[in-house]
Protein backbone atom coordinates (compact mmCIF):
# COMPACT_ATOMS: atom_id res chain seq x y z
CA UNK A 1 0.00 0.00 0.00
CA UNK A 2 2.72 2.44 1.03
CA UNK A 3 4.24 1.78 -2.23
CA UNK A 4 1.64 2.28 -4.72
CA UNK A 5 1.48 5.62 -3.18
CA UNK A 6 2.49 8.77 -4.51
CA UNK A 7 4.52 11.24 -2.26
CA UNK A 8 1.48 13.98 -3.31
CA UNK A 9 -0.98 12.12 -1.58
CA UNK A 10 1.04 10.80 1.04
CA UNK A 11 1.64 14.34 1.87
CA UNK A 12 -1.52 15.61 1.81
CA UNK A 13 -2.98 13.14 4.53
CA UNK A 14 0.20 13.48 6.54
CA UNK A 15 -1.02 17.57 6.68
CA UNK A 16 -4.41 15.95 7.30
CA UNK A 17 -3.83 13.91 10.02
CA UNK A 18 -1.19 16.65 11.66
CA UNK A 19 -4.23 19.51 11.40
CA UNK A 20 -6.48 17.18 13.13
CA UNK A 21 -4.45 16.34 15.08
CA UNK A 22 -3.16 20.06 16.07
CA UNK A 23 -7.51 20.39 16.20
CA UNK A 24 -7.69 17.72 18.83
CA UNK A 25 -4.58 18.71 20.73
CA UNK A 26 -5.84 21.85 21.30
CA UNK A 27 -9.31 20.79 22.37
CA UNK A 28 -8.22 18.11 24.67
CA UNK A 29 -5.03 19.84 26.18
CA UNK A 30 -4.31 19.79 29.40
CA UNK A 31 -4.95 23.79 31.20
CA UNK A 32 -1.53 23.72 32.53
CA UNK A 33 -2.85 26.35 35.34
CA UNK A 34 -5.61 24.79 36.10
CA UNK A 35 -3.40 21.50 36.47
CA UNK A 36 -0.99 23.53 38.74
CA UNK A 37 -3.75 25.05 41.38
CA UNK A 38 -5.17 21.37 41.54
CA UNK A 39 -2.02 20.09 42.14
CA UNK A 40 -1.03 22.61 44.56
CA UNK A 41 -4.50 22.79 46.39
CA UNK A 42 -4.07 18.73 46.93
CA UNK A 43 -0.66 19.66 48.55
CA UNK A 44 -2.39 22.16 50.69
CA UNK A 45 -5.52 20.02 51.51
CA UNK A 46 -3.01 17.37 52.88
CA UNK A 47 -0.78 19.28 54.37
CA UNK A 48 -2.29 19.97 57.73
CA UNK A 49 -3.39 16.26 58.07
CA UNK A 50 0.33 15.24 57.36
CA UNK A 51 1.62 17.39 59.82
CA UNK A 52 -0.97 15.99 62.72
CA UNK A 53 -0.14 12.46 61.93
CA UNK A 54 3.80 13.04 61.62
CA UNK A 55 4.15 14.96 64.72
CA UNK A 56 1.73 12.24 66.56
CA UNK A 57 4.75 9.82 66.28
CA UNK A 58 7.29 12.74 67.45
CA UNK A 59 9.89 11.52 70.30
CA UNK A 60 10.12 15.47 71.46
CA UNK A 61 7.14 18.10 72.34
CA UNK A 62 8.41 20.17 69.18
CA UNK A 63 5.58 20.54 66.57
CA UNK A 64 8.68 21.82 63.90
CA UNK A 65 11.25 19.36 64.43
CA UNK A 66 10.99 15.77 64.03
CA UNK A 67 13.55 14.02 66.16
CA UNK A 68 12.59 10.33 66.09
CA UNK A 69 9.99 7.51 66.01
CA UNK A 70 7.65 6.72 69.56
CA UNK A 71 4.61 6.17 70.12
CA UNK A 72 4.59 8.35 73.53
CA UNK A 73 1.59 11.11 73.29
CA UNK A 74 -0.59 7.67 72.21
CA UNK A 75 0.49 6.04 75.21
CA UNK A 76 -0.29 9.33 77.10
CA UNK A 77 -3.51 9.39 75.26
CA UNK A 78 -4.75 5.85 76.73
CA UNK A 79 -3.42 6.38 80.41
CA UNK A 80 -5.41 9.67 80.51
CA UNK A 81 -8.73 8.91 81.86
CA UNK A 82 -10.29 12.19 81.12
CA UNK A 83 -9.62 12.16 77.45
CA UNK A 84 -10.93 8.48 77.67
CA UNK A 85 -14.16 9.38 79.36
CA UNK A 86 -14.53 12.22 76.89
CA UNK A 87 -14.09 9.54 74.10
CA UNK A 88 -16.75 7.27 75.81
CA UNK A 89 -18.95 10.38 76.05
CA UNK A 90 -18.43 11.17 72.18
CA UNK A 91 -19.30 7.74 71.23
CA UNK A 92 -22.18 7.35 73.56
CA UNK A 93 -23.79 10.39 72.14
CA UNK A 94 -22.66 9.71 68.53
CA UNK A 95 -24.74 6.14 68.92
CA UNK A 96 -27.77 7.85 70.14
CA UNK A 97 -28.06 10.72 67.94
CA UNK A 98 -27.38 8.17 64.98
CA UNK A 99 -30.72 5.82 66.02
CA UNK A 100 -32.24 8.86 67.00
CA UNK A 101 -32.06 10.81 64.01
CA UNK A 102 -32.01 7.63 61.14
CA UNK A 103 -35.42 6.32 62.70
CA UNK A 104 -37.02 10.34 62.79
CA UNK A 105 -34.95 11.32 59.50
CA UNK A 106 -35.98 7.79 57.50
CA UNK A 107 -39.74 8.37 58.63
CA UNK A 108 -39.70 11.83 57.27
CA UNK A 109 -38.55 11.28 54.01
CA UNK A 110 -40.82 8.71 53.62
CA UNK A 111 -43.94 10.95 54.37
CA UNK A 112 -42.54 13.66 52.31
CA UNK A 113 -41.90 12.00 49.23
CA UNK A 114 -45.54 10.07 49.52
CA UNK A 115 -47.79 12.77 51.07
CA UNK A 116 -48.47 15.95 49.15
CA UNK A 117 -50.79 17.75 51.38
CA UNK A 118 -49.72 21.29 53.01
CA UNK A 119 -48.60 19.59 55.91
CA UNK A 120 -46.01 18.25 53.97
CA UNK A 121 -44.94 21.07 52.33
CA UNK A 122 -44.76 22.58 55.75
CA UNK A 123 -42.59 19.92 57.19
CA UNK A 124 -40.45 19.82 53.57
CA UNK A 125 -39.51 23.86 54.75
CA UNK A 126 -39.00 23.18 58.38
CA UNK A 127 -36.53 20.56 57.68
CA UNK A 128 -34.68 22.76 55.47
CA UNK A 129 -34.08 25.01 58.49
CA UNK A 130 -30.97 23.50 60.14
CA UNK A 131 -29.38 23.13 56.81
CA UNK A 132 -29.46 27.21 55.98
CA UNK A 133 -29.11 28.27 59.93
CA UNK A 134 -24.95 28.54 60.71
CA UNK A 135 -23.85 25.68 63.21
CA UNK A 136 -23.57 28.88 65.82
CA UNK A 137 -27.00 29.94 65.61
CA UNK A 138 -28.53 26.04 66.33
CA UNK A 139 -26.25 26.11 69.26
CA UNK A 140 -27.18 29.35 70.84
CA UNK A 141 -30.55 28.42 70.21
CA UNK A 142 -30.79 25.12 71.65
CA UNK A 143 -28.77 26.21 74.73
CA UNK A 144 -31.50 28.94 75.22
CA UNK A 145 -34.22 26.40 75.03
CA UNK A 146 -32.62 23.60 77.55
CA UNK A 147 -32.21 27.07 80.06
CA UNK A 148 -35.48 28.30 78.99
CA UNK A 149 -37.40 24.50 79.98
CA UNK A 150 -35.05 24.35 83.14
CA UNK A 151 -32.58 21.58 82.11
CA UNK A 152 -29.81 21.01 83.10
CA UNK A 153 -26.53 20.63 80.06
CA UNK A 154 -25.55 17.41 80.17
CA UNK A 155 -24.83 14.35 77.68
CA UNK A 156 -28.52 14.39 77.11
CA UNK A 157 -29.13 17.66 76.02
CA UNK A 158 -26.04 17.46 73.81
CA UNK A 159 -27.68 14.39 72.25
CA UNK A 160 -31.09 15.55 71.97
CA UNK A 161 -29.68 18.70 69.83
CA UNK A 162 -27.33 16.53 67.67
CA UNK A 163 -30.63 14.52 66.81
CA UNK A 164 -32.24 17.88 66.00
CA UNK A 165 -29.33 18.60 63.83
CA UNK A 166 -29.25 15.34 62.42
CA UNK A 167 -32.35 14.99 60.89
CA UNK A 168 -32.25 17.01 57.64
CA UNK A 169 -29.04 15.16 56.81
CA UNK A 170 -30.90 12.02 57.45
CA UNK A 171 -34.13 13.36 55.13
CA UNK A 172 -31.85 14.98 52.61
CA UNK A 173 -30.13 11.57 51.85
CA UNK A 174 -33.05 9.32 51.89
CA UNK A 175 -35.51 11.72 50.12
CA UNK A 176 -34.26 11.22 47.08
CA UNK A 177 -33.95 7.12 47.50
CA UNK A 178 -37.06 7.36 47.92
CA UNK A 179 -38.35 9.21 45.34
CA UNK A 180 -36.29 6.75 43.04
CA UNK A 181 -38.38 3.96 44.36
CA UNK A 182 -41.42 2.87 42.11
CA UNK A 183 -44.89 3.34 43.90
CA UNK A 184 -46.19 0.97 41.91
CA UNK A 185 -44.30 -1.66 43.70
CA UNK A 186 -46.31 -1.35 47.28
CA UNK A 187 -49.72 -0.65 44.91
CA UNK A 188 -49.14 -4.51 43.79
CA UNK A 189 -47.89 -5.60 46.76
CA UNK A 190 -51.54 -4.40 48.25
CA UNK A 191 -52.97 -5.79 45.16
CA UNK A 192 -51.86 -9.20 46.52
CA UNK A 193 -53.46 -8.83 49.85
CA UNK A 194 -50.79 -6.96 51.63
CA UNK A 195 -51.98 -4.53 54.30
CA UNK A 196 -50.35 -0.84 53.40
CA UNK A 197 -48.42 -1.05 56.44
CA UNK A 198 -47.09 -4.70 55.38
CA UNK A 199 -46.45 -3.32 52.18
CA UNK A 200 -44.32 -0.98 53.42
CA UNK A 201 -42.44 -3.13 55.98
CA UNK A 202 -41.68 -5.97 53.16
CA UNK A 203 -41.85 -3.67 50.15
CA UNK A 204 -40.12 -0.35 50.78
CA UNK A 205 -37.92 -0.62 53.53
CA UNK A 206 -36.03 -3.25 52.41
CA UNK A 207 -35.28 -1.52 49.14
CA UNK A 208 -33.70 1.36 51.77
CA UNK A 209 -31.50 -0.72 53.85
CA UNK A 210 -28.39 -0.32 51.64
CA UNK A 211 -28.61 3.59 52.22
CA UNK A 212 -29.83 3.74 55.65
CA UNK A 213 -26.85 1.88 56.79
CA UNK A 214 -24.60 3.89 55.04
CA UNK A 215 -25.95 7.16 56.39
CA UNK A 216 -26.23 5.84 59.53
CA UNK A 217 -22.14 5.89 59.34
CA UNK A 218 -22.19 8.83 57.86
CA UNK A 219 -24.34 10.78 60.90
CA UNK A 220 -22.25 8.85 63.40
CA UNK A 221 -18.92 10.79 62.11
CA UNK A 222 -20.22 13.28 61.61
CA UNK A 223 -21.84 13.77 64.98
CA UNK A 224 -19.01 12.41 66.72
CA UNK A 225 -16.73 15.03 64.96
CA UNK A 226 -19.35 17.83 65.52
CA UNK A 227 -17.96 20.64 67.55
CA UNK A 228 -20.07 23.80 67.65
CA UNK A 229 -23.30 22.36 68.88
CA UNK A 230 -21.86 20.62 71.29
CA UNK A 231 -19.92 23.47 72.76
CA UNK A 232 -22.83 25.30 72.99
CA UNK A 233 -25.28 22.16 74.66
CA UNK A 234 -22.83 20.26 76.93
CA UNK A 235 -22.27 20.42 80.75
CA UNK A 236 -19.25 20.92 82.71
CA UNK A 237 -18.85 16.97 83.20
CA UNK A 238 -18.31 15.06 81.26
CA UNK A 239 -17.42 16.66 77.80
CA UNK A 240 -17.60 15.01 74.49
CA UNK A 241 -13.77 14.37 73.02
CA UNK A 242 -13.77 17.76 70.04
CA UNK A 243 -14.86 19.63 73.20
CA UNK A 244 -12.12 18.63 75.44
CA UNK A 245 -9.87 18.76 72.11
CA UNK A 246 -10.74 22.48 71.66
CA UNK A 247 -10.07 23.87 74.95
CA UNK A 248 -6.71 21.90 74.80
CA UNK A 249 -6.24 23.55 71.18
CA UNK A 250 -6.97 26.63 72.94
CA UNK A 251 -4.96 26.76 75.81
CA UNK A 252 -1.98 25.42 75.39
CA UNK A 253 -0.64 22.80 72.57
CA UNK A 254 -0.61 19.24 74.00
CA UNK A 255 1.07 16.80 71.69
CA UNK A 256 -1.57 14.44 72.86
CA UNK A 257 -3.93 15.91 70.83
CA UNK A 258 -1.49 15.03 67.80
CA UNK A 259 -2.32 11.45 68.53
CA UNK A 260 -6.34 12.00 69.61
CA UNK A 261 -6.41 14.11 66.33
CA UNK A 262 -4.64 10.79 64.71
CA UNK A 263 -6.76 8.86 65.84
CA UNK A 264 -9.89 10.93 65.20
CA UNK A 265 -8.90 11.28 61.79
CA UNK A 266 -8.23 7.57 60.95
CA UNK A 267 -11.27 7.29 62.59
CA UNK A 268 -13.76 9.22 60.35
CA UNK A 269 -12.12 8.34 57.56
CA UNK A 270 -12.95 4.82 57.99
CA UNK A 271 -16.50 5.66 58.68
CA UNK A 272 -16.71 7.63 55.56
CA UNK A 273 -15.22 4.79 53.56
CA UNK A 274 -17.20 2.09 55.08
CA UNK A 275 -20.92 4.82 54.79
CA UNK A 276 -19.79 4.71 50.69
CA UNK A 277 -18.66 1.26 50.00
CA UNK A 278 -21.99 -0.31 52.26
CA UNK A 279 -24.06 0.29 49.14
CA UNK A 280 -21.73 -1.64 46.88
CA UNK A 281 -22.35 -4.57 48.76
CA UNK A 282 -26.01 -4.37 47.88
CA UNK A 283 -24.98 -3.88 44.28
CA UNK A 284 -24.84 -0.67 42.45
CA UNK A 285 -28.18 1.14 43.37
CA UNK A 286 -28.98 3.34 45.87
CA UNK A 287 -25.13 4.30 46.43
CA UNK A 288 -24.78 8.01 48.91
CA UNK A 289 -25.00 10.87 46.40
CA UNK A 290 -22.10 12.40 48.71
CA UNK A 291 -19.72 12.77 45.31
CA UNK A 292 -22.33 13.95 42.74
CA UNK A 293 -23.27 17.45 44.77
CA UNK A 294 -25.90 18.00 47.25
CA UNK B 1 -61.86 -8.53 32.44
CA UNK B 2 -63.75 -7.23 35.53
CA UNK B 3 -59.94 -7.68 37.50
CA UNK B 4 -57.94 -4.50 36.20
CA UNK B 5 -60.73 -2.34 36.26
CA UNK B 6 -61.91 -3.59 40.09
CA UNK B 7 -58.47 -2.81 41.00
CA UNK B 8 -58.07 0.70 39.68
CA UNK B 9 -60.89 1.14 41.56
CA UNK B 10 -59.61 0.25 44.76
CA UNK B 11 -56.17 1.47 43.91
CA UNK B 12 -57.85 4.86 43.61
CA UNK B 13 -59.87 4.42 47.15
CA UNK B 14 -56.48 3.46 48.20
CA UNK B 15 -54.51 6.25 47.63
CA UNK B 16 -57.01 8.90 48.57
CA UNK B 17 -57.09 7.11 52.13
CA UNK B 18 -53.38 6.37 51.85
CA UNK B 19 -51.98 9.72 52.81
CA UNK B 20 -53.38 9.45 56.01
CA UNK B 21 -50.17 6.69 56.84
CA UNK B 22 -47.78 9.24 55.17
CA UNK B 23 -48.81 11.98 57.51
CA UNK B 24 -48.30 9.87 60.48
CA UNK B 25 -44.81 9.13 59.10
CA UNK B 26 -44.07 12.24 58.51
CA UNK B 27 -45.24 14.01 62.07
CA UNK B 28 -43.07 12.34 64.70
CA UNK B 29 -39.93 14.28 62.44
CA UNK B 30 -41.92 17.56 62.24
CA UNK B 31 -43.03 17.83 65.63
CA UNK B 32 -39.59 17.21 67.12
CA UNK B 33 -38.12 19.80 64.64
CA UNK B 34 -41.03 22.20 65.53
CA UNK B 35 -40.38 21.98 69.07
CA UNK B 36 -36.39 21.80 69.01
CA UNK B 37 -35.53 24.08 66.23
CA UNK B 38 -38.34 26.22 65.30
CA UNK B 39 -39.20 26.85 68.81
CA UNK B 40 -35.65 27.53 69.83
CA UNK B 41 -34.65 30.11 66.87
CA UNK B 42 -37.88 32.02 68.09
CA UNK B 43 -36.95 31.78 71.68
CA UNK B 44 -33.32 33.58 70.79
CA UNK B 45 -35.55 36.40 68.71
CA UNK B 46 -37.52 37.09 72.04
CA UNK B 47 -35.05 36.91 74.28
CA UNK B 48 -33.34 39.91 72.04
CA UNK B 49 -35.69 42.46 73.36
CA UNK B 50 -35.15 40.59 76.95
CA UNK B 51 -33.29 42.26 79.92
CA UNK B 52 -31.07 40.77 82.12
CA UNK B 53 -31.71 41.46 86.10
CA UNK B 54 -29.39 42.46 88.73
CA UNK B 55 -27.27 38.97 88.94
CA UNK B 56 -26.91 38.91 84.80
CA UNK B 57 -29.56 36.34 84.71
CA UNK B 58 -31.76 36.60 81.42
CA UNK B 59 -35.46 38.32 81.52
CA UNK B 60 -38.04 38.37 79.62
CA UNK B 61 -39.43 41.65 78.53
CA UNK B 62 -39.77 44.30 76.39
CA UNK B 63 -36.38 45.97 76.09
CA UNK B 64 -34.69 47.30 72.99
CA UNK B 65 -31.31 48.23 74.80
CA UNK B 66 -29.85 45.15 73.41
CA UNK B 67 -30.62 45.73 69.97
CA UNK B 68 -29.60 49.88 70.06
CA UNK B 69 -26.39 48.24 71.79
CA UNK B 70 -26.00 46.66 68.08
CA UNK B 71 -25.13 50.28 66.35
CA UNK B 72 -22.09 50.80 68.80
CA UNK B 73 -19.33 51.15 65.95
CA UNK B 74 -17.29 48.20 68.14
CA UNK B 75 -20.10 45.69 66.99
CA UNK B 76 -20.57 47.07 63.51
CA UNK B 77 -17.03 47.08 62.87
CA UNK B 78 -16.98 43.07 63.80
CA UNK B 79 -19.92 42.72 61.87
CA UNK B 80 -18.23 44.70 58.72
CA UNK B 81 -14.79 43.26 59.49
CA UNK B 82 -17.06 39.48 59.39
CA UNK B 83 -18.45 40.52 56.49
CA UNK B 84 -15.40 41.06 54.80
CA UNK B 85 -13.72 38.01 55.74
CA UNK B 86 -16.29 36.24 54.73
CA UNK B 87 -16.83 37.68 51.35
CA UNK B 88 -13.18 37.27 50.25
CA UNK B 89 -13.36 34.06 51.73
CA UNK B 90 -15.71 33.36 48.79
CA UNK B 91 -13.68 35.37 46.28
CA UNK B 92 -10.80 32.98 47.21
CA UNK B 93 -12.67 29.91 47.19
CA UNK B 94 -13.94 30.78 43.74
CA UNK B 95 -10.82 30.72 42.36
CA UNK B 96 -8.90 28.30 43.80
CA UNK B 97 -12.24 25.45 43.32
CA UNK B 98 -12.60 26.38 39.67
CA UNK B 99 -9.92 25.48 38.45
CA UNK B 100 -9.57 22.57 40.88
CA UNK B 101 -13.29 21.37 40.16
CA UNK B 102 -12.34 22.32 35.97
CA UNK B 103 -9.30 19.50 35.96
CA UNK B 104 -11.30 16.71 37.83
CA UNK B 105 -14.44 17.11 35.81
CA UNK B 106 -12.85 17.29 32.37
CA UNK B 107 -9.50 15.89 32.70
CA UNK B 108 -9.87 13.19 35.60
CA UNK B 109 -10.68 10.48 33.39
CA UNK B 110 -11.48 7.33 35.27
CA UNK B 111 -9.54 8.79 38.46
CA UNK B 112 -12.39 11.44 38.68
CA UNK B 113 -14.55 9.43 41.58
CA UNK B 114 -11.21 8.92 43.20
CA UNK B 115 -10.05 12.67 42.97
CA UNK B 116 -13.38 13.78 44.43
CA UNK B 117 -13.43 11.47 47.39
CA UNK B 118 -10.14 12.60 48.51
CA UNK B 119 -11.49 16.09 48.66
CA UNK B 120 -15.02 15.30 50.42
CA UNK B 121 -13.31 12.52 52.95
CA UNK B 122 -10.30 14.83 54.58
CA UNK B 123 -13.34 17.35 54.73
CA UNK B 124 -15.88 15.32 57.23
CA UNK B 125 -12.49 14.26 59.72
CA UNK B 126 -12.76 16.40 62.78
CA UNK B 127 -12.59 20.03 61.59
CA UNK B 128 -11.03 21.06 64.57
CA UNK B 129 -8.17 18.64 64.30
CA UNK B 130 -8.22 20.01 60.61
CA UNK B 131 -7.89 23.75 61.57
CA UNK B 132 -5.23 23.17 64.28
CA UNK B 133 -2.94 21.57 61.81
CA UNK B 134 -3.65 24.08 59.29
CA UNK B 135 -2.96 26.73 61.81
CA UNK B 136 0.89 24.79 62.22
CA UNK B 137 1.63 25.06 58.88
CA UNK B 138 1.06 28.54 58.58
CA UNK B 139 3.06 29.21 61.69
CA UNK B 140 5.83 31.23 61.62
CA UNK B 141 8.38 28.35 61.90
CA UNK B 142 5.83 25.85 60.05
CA UNK B 143 6.58 24.11 56.79
CA UNK B 144 5.01 27.23 54.39
CA UNK B 145 6.37 30.15 55.43
CA UNK B 146 9.81 28.18 55.62
CA UNK B 147 9.43 27.56 52.02
CA UNK B 148 8.26 30.79 50.92
CA UNK B 149 11.46 31.87 52.93
CA UNK B 150 13.62 29.68 51.00
CA UNK B 151 11.81 30.46 47.54
CA UNK B 152 12.87 34.04 48.47
CA UNK B 153 8.90 34.54 48.55
CA UNK B 154 8.73 35.82 51.90
CA UNK B 155 11.42 37.58 54.78
CA UNK B 156 11.78 36.64 58.44
CA UNK B 157 8.75 39.15 59.28
CA UNK B 158 6.37 38.00 57.03
CA UNK B 159 3.55 36.32 59.28
CA UNK B 160 -0.02 34.67 58.40
CA UNK B 161 -0.59 33.40 62.07
CA UNK B 162 -2.42 36.62 64.02
CA UNK B 163 -3.20 38.38 61.07
CA UNK B 164 -6.50 39.01 58.87
CA UNK B 165 -4.72 36.78 56.16
CA UNK B 166 -4.92 33.72 58.79
CA UNK B 167 -8.45 34.05 59.37
CA UNK B 168 -9.31 34.22 55.88
CA UNK B 169 -7.36 31.15 55.10
CA UNK B 170 -8.72 29.52 58.15
CA UNK B 171 -11.88 29.81 56.34
CA UNK B 172 -11.04 28.69 53.25
CA UNK B 173 -9.31 25.57 54.30
CA UNK B 174 -12.33 25.06 56.30
CA UNK B 175 -15.51 25.19 53.55
CA UNK B 176 -13.49 25.26 50.73
CA UNK B 177 -15.36 21.51 49.67
CA UNK B 178 -18.33 23.66 49.32
CA UNK B 179 -17.38 25.33 46.42
CA UNK B 180 -15.92 22.43 44.41
CA UNK B 181 -18.91 20.21 45.34
CA UNK B 182 -21.30 22.23 43.26
CA UNK B 183 -18.72 23.38 40.92
CA UNK B 184 -17.74 20.17 39.96
CA UNK B 185 -21.44 18.95 39.28
CA UNK B 186 -21.73 21.57 36.93
CA UNK B 187 -18.81 21.51 35.04
CA UNK B 188 -19.81 17.51 34.97
CA UNK B 189 -23.12 18.38 33.30
CA UNK B 190 -21.11 20.86 31.14
CA UNK B 191 -21.25 19.86 27.33
CA UNK B 192 -17.83 19.15 26.47
CA UNK B 193 -18.97 20.06 22.20
CA UNK B 194 -20.20 23.83 23.98
CA UNK B 195 -16.23 24.16 24.02
CA UNK B 196 -15.22 22.72 21.49
CA UNK B 197 -18.08 24.81 19.44
CA UNK B 198 -16.52 28.39 21.21
CA UNK B 199 -12.60 27.13 20.01
CA UNK B 200 -14.28 25.91 16.24
CA UNK B 201 -15.97 29.69 16.30
CA UNK B 202 -12.05 30.75 16.69
CA UNK B 203 -12.35 31.51 20.34
CA UNK B 204 -9.18 31.42 22.48
CA UNK B 205 -8.57 29.33 25.48
CA UNK B 206 -9.56 32.43 27.52
CA UNK B 207 -12.39 33.46 25.45
CA UNK B 208 -14.41 30.67 24.90
CA UNK B 209 -14.00 30.03 29.11
CA UNK B 210 -15.09 33.39 29.90
CA UNK B 211 -17.86 33.15 27.58
CA UNK B 212 -18.94 29.21 27.64
CA UNK B 213 -17.88 27.57 30.54
CA UNK B 214 -18.15 30.27 33.29
CA UNK B 215 -21.69 31.62 31.67
CA UNK B 216 -23.28 27.75 31.57
CA UNK B 217 -21.68 26.79 35.04
CA UNK B 218 -22.96 29.97 36.90
CA UNK B 219 -25.48 28.22 39.24
CA UNK B 220 -22.62 25.97 40.53
CA UNK B 221 -20.64 28.76 41.50
CA UNK B 222 -23.66 30.68 43.39
CA UNK B 223 -25.19 27.76 44.79
CA UNK B 224 -21.15 27.43 46.10
CA UNK B 225 -20.88 30.98 47.24
CA UNK B 226 -23.74 30.92 49.30
CA UNK B 227 -22.35 27.39 50.94
CA UNK B 228 -19.03 29.27 51.72
CA UNK B 229 -20.83 31.94 53.23
CA UNK B 230 -23.21 30.35 55.35
CA UNK B 231 -20.58 28.89 57.46
CA UNK B 232 -17.83 31.64 57.07
CA UNK B 233 -20.03 34.24 58.96
CA UNK B 234 -21.00 31.98 61.61
CA UNK B 235 -17.18 30.78 62.14
CA UNK B 236 -15.38 31.61 65.20
CA UNK B 237 -12.39 28.97 65.54
CA UNK B 238 -11.19 29.94 62.55
CA UNK B 239 -10.69 33.59 64.35
CA UNK B 240 -9.71 32.09 67.35
CA UNK B 241 -7.05 29.82 66.16
CA UNK B 242 -5.37 31.83 63.40
CA UNK B 243 -6.24 35.68 64.71
CA UNK B 244 -5.33 37.66 67.50
CA UNK B 245 -7.51 39.73 69.58
CA UNK B 246 -7.75 42.51 66.49
CA UNK B 247 -9.57 39.81 64.35
CA UNK B 248 -12.58 38.65 66.25
CA UNK B 249 -15.38 38.07 64.29
CA UNK B 250 -19.32 38.18 64.96
CA UNK B 251 -18.82 34.47 66.31
CA UNK B 252 -16.87 35.29 68.50
CA UNK B 253 -18.48 37.95 70.03
CA UNK B 254 -21.92 35.92 70.51
CA UNK B 255 -19.67 33.44 72.11
CA UNK B 256 -18.36 36.02 74.47
CA UNK B 257 -22.19 36.55 75.08
CA UNK B 258 -22.90 33.09 76.37
CA UNK B 259 -19.82 32.03 78.06
CA UNK B 260 -17.50 34.77 79.62
CA UNK B 261 -19.90 37.87 79.06
CA UNK B 262 -23.08 36.67 80.62
CA UNK B 263 -25.11 38.89 78.47
CA UNK B 264 -27.36 36.63 76.78
CA UNK B 265 -30.16 39.47 75.42
CA UNK B 266 -27.02 40.96 74.19
CA UNK B 267 -25.73 37.78 72.48
CA UNK B 268 -29.49 36.85 70.97
CA UNK B 269 -29.62 40.46 69.43
CA UNK B 270 -26.12 39.72 67.64
CA UNK B 271 -27.36 36.10 66.63
CA UNK B 272 -30.06 37.47 65.40
CA UNK B 273 -28.42 40.01 63.56
CA UNK B 274 -26.33 37.34 61.91
CA UNK B 275 -29.26 35.89 61.18
CA UNK B 276 -30.70 38.69 59.01
CA UNK B 277 -27.48 39.13 56.72
CA UNK B 278 -27.76 35.95 56.02
CA UNK B 279 -31.07 36.18 55.29
CA UNK B 280 -30.35 39.06 52.90
CA UNK B 281 -27.90 37.05 51.46
CA UNK B 282 -30.13 34.22 50.86
CA UNK B 283 -32.79 36.12 49.68
CA UNK B 284 -30.60 37.45 47.24
CA UNK B 285 -29.67 33.98 45.96
CA UNK B 286 -33.00 32.65 45.32
CA UNK B 287 -34.06 36.08 43.46
CA UNK B 288 -31.23 35.72 41.33
CA UNK B 289 -31.96 31.76 40.72
CA UNK B 290 -35.26 32.88 39.74
CA UNK B 291 -34.56 34.71 37.38
CA UNK B 292 -31.94 32.74 36.13
CA UNK B 293 -34.74 29.83 35.52
CA UNK B 294 -37.27 32.75 33.89
CA UNK B 295 -34.56 32.93 31.17
CA UNK B 296 -33.72 29.62 30.68
CA UNK B 297 -37.46 29.17 30.07
CA UNK B 298 -37.86 31.94 27.89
Amino acid sequence: MTLLRTPTTGAATDAARSRTRRRRGRADRRPRLALSVTVLFFALLYLPIAVVVLFSFNTQKSLTVFDGFSLRWYRAFFHDDVLISSLGTSLRISLVAMVGSVLLGAALALGLVRCRTRLGSVAGLVMLVPLITPEIVTGVASMLLFKGLGMTLSTATVMLSEITFSISYVTVILRSRVAALNPEVEEAAMDLGATRWQAVRLVTLPALVPTVLACSVLIFALVFDDFVLAYFTTGVEPQPLSVRIYSAIRFGVQPTINAVGTLMLAGSIGLIALALFIPRLFGRRGGLDLLSGK
Amino acid sequence: MTLPHLSRIRRRARRANGTRIWTWFMLPGTLWMTGFLIASLLLVAVLAVGTTDSLGNPRFGFDLSSIRALTDPAYSQVLLRSLGYSVLTCVICLVVAYPVAYTIALHGGRFKNAMIAAIVVPFFANYLVRMYGWSVVLSDDGPLLKALRDIGLADSGTRILNTGAGVVAGLVYGFVVFMIIPLYAALERLDVSLIEAGRDLYGGPLRTFFFVTLPATRQGAAAGLVLVFLPAMGDFVSAQLMGGPDQIMIGNLIQDKFFQGQNWPLGSALTMMLMLVLLIGMLGYLRRTRKDEAEARR
